[in-house]
């Protein structure tokens, strides 16, 4: 019988692998403290296109992701796919799962991307488009692809099971997580590869970027300063690129592997607006919070703290205020919120699952990370948005992660400290 | 080329060496027939050709280039 005919009580799913290449450097670790230490990844790309942007302000991967790569093995990969399989690497490495034999069988995959292989189709376009006796690539179609790293990830790890891949905009990775834990929570799966990718740094989607208008002005004074979430100043986002995995699974499997569980994940929830295309709706996500908080059995008081979505846009950052203040009440004021995008810029398709594994970093270490710039608070958003630095937070316990996407999706996660 | 395109080693190289053994498989054999076809304005005919070995490849531009009248000394 397979495991989804079966009827069983929900399984505890925890997390024994994580993995990240950010902005902020290589591993997960080197994001998490990098955050804590309010070090800045945003900064004037160095491309020989830069002079055609108004601003060629971005957060770059600056490991050199493709000479890990053989030529042969790069021709099948778009630069997101490399970011993925890295990311993926180190999150299968730690949790120590071997998936080769049967194991992988019973793995599924659960990646988030917001467009997939930009480098591949904007190459194509570029040569077709310009040139009438161009051909593109024959790997094109396959590097380019939305499920391009969901299928790298299968065939470097050999994980057989169901694979999904999701485009939700900014909240692409928080949805494949989170379907990820509710397929190992009602036994579709035992374990389960879950997180996204994205690497859109290329000339014509930034400025698509531009004409919407939702990009930060550089500073003057230090332009790594530019994205400023909650405050009064802030004028938008900074594009990104980058990748973060988590391994989960049921605390069975765990155990019976004898892993080391770092974190239980223990809410979900997914709302969509149905309102507008772009302007975020606080009663949307103030559904996806409610909804996560009521699936992971959590009260408003005994959430510790939040990594906000917080782009640094003029109506989002007051929207996700309205909408935690809807759901927290009166403990909202007292819950330290971070928005880590000033500091690793907004990875898009896969901000959702780089923001929950800093929260897996801030609940094993015991500090939140700042919500860096903000050096003049807004008055409309008046809640604590940990503006000093990183802080340490007693008997951290229970963090949440939000993302909302274009599209009116919004995908909100719950993270505990596992006992 | 198979050494330069593909990182490849001189050693594996060998007209009898199978491409599927060196890693190159059906995807990467079409593109290096692009390759080729750049480097030395060749033209494939798109006709189905069984290609397995590095000797294949080789076998198959010795037949493009007769047809099509190239002279490598030409090729840039």
């Amino acid at each position: 019988m397979r495991a989804t005919e079966q009827i069983m009580p929900p399984m505890r799913v925890v997390v024994t692998g994580v993995g990240a290449l950010t902005p902020m450097g290589e591993g997960a670790d080197a994001l998490v403290t990098g955050l804590e230490t309010g070090r800045s990844a945003v900064r004037f790309l160095d491309v020989p296109w830069s002079g055609r942007l108004n601003s060629a302000l971005a957060a770059p991967v600056l490991t050199p992701v493709e000479s890990r790569f053989t030529k042969l093995r790069r021709l099948t990969l778009d630069r997101v796919a490399q970011l993925a399989l890295l990311a993926g690497q180190e999150a299968i490495a730690q949790s120590g799962l071997e998936l080769s034999g049967a194991a992988g069988l019973t793995c599924g995959l659960f990646w988030g991307t917001g467009m997939g292989g930009a480098t591949t189709l904007e190459q194509a376009y570029q040569e077709s488009l310009l040139d009438a006796s161009a051909r593109p690539r024959p790997t094109t179609i396959v590097a380019f692809m939305a499920n391009g790293s969901t299928g790298q990830l299968g065939i470097e790890h050999q994980i057989r099971g169901p694979s999904f891949t999701y485009s939700s905009a900014c909240s692409s990775s928080a949805v494949a997580i989170g379907e990820a834990f509710l397929a190992v929570r009602h036994g579709r799966v035992k374990t389960a590869l879950a997180g996204g990718s994205e690497a859109l740094l290329t000339l014509g989607v930034m400025k698509a970027w531009e004409s919407l208008h939702t990009l930060a002005k550089p500073d003057d004074q230090d332009p790594s300063t530019s994205c400023r979430p909650f405050a009064r100043d802030r004028s938008g986002f900074v594009l990104g690129e980058g990748a973060a995995a988590i391994v989960l699974e049921s605390e069975a499997s765990a155990r019976e592997r004898g892993a080391t569980i770092l974190a239980e994940l223990v809410g979900y929830g997914n709302t969509t607006d149905a309102g507008h295309i772009t302007q975020p709706d606080a009663g949307g996500q103030a559904r996806a919070i409610q909804e996560a908080l009521t699936m992971a059995g959590v009260r408003p008081d005994q959430v510790n703290a939040i990594n906000a979505h917080g782009t640094g846009t003029l109506v989002g950052d007051v929207v996700e205020t309205r909408a935690i203040k809807a759901v927290f009440g009166e403990n909202a004021s007292r819950i330290p919120i971070s928005a880590t995008k000033a500091l690793h810029g907004h990875l898009m398709g896969a901000s959702g699952a780089v923001e929950l594994v800093v929260c897996l970093g801030a609940l094993r270490r015991g500090i939140v990370p700042p919500t860096a710039h903000c050096f003049h608070p807004d008055p409309e958003c008046d809640l604590d948005y940990v503006i000093e630095g990183a802080r340490a937070v007693p008997n951290l316990d229970v963090m949440m992660s939000n993302s909302f996407g274009f599209g009116g999706n919004n995908a909100v996660l719950v993270a505990r400290r596992y006992r | 080329m198979l050494v330069e395109e593909f990182g490849l080693t001189t050693d594996q190289v060998q007209p009898d060496s199978k491409l599927e053994e060196l890693g190159v498989d059906s995807l990467a054999t079409v593109e290096f027939m692009f390759m080729l076809e750049d480097r030395f304005h060749l033209k494939m005919t798109g006709e189905p050709v069984p290609i397995k070995t590095v000797g294949d490849i080789a076998h198959e531009v010795d037949v493009m280039v007769a047809q099509q009248g190239i002279n490598l000394g030409d090729v840039s």
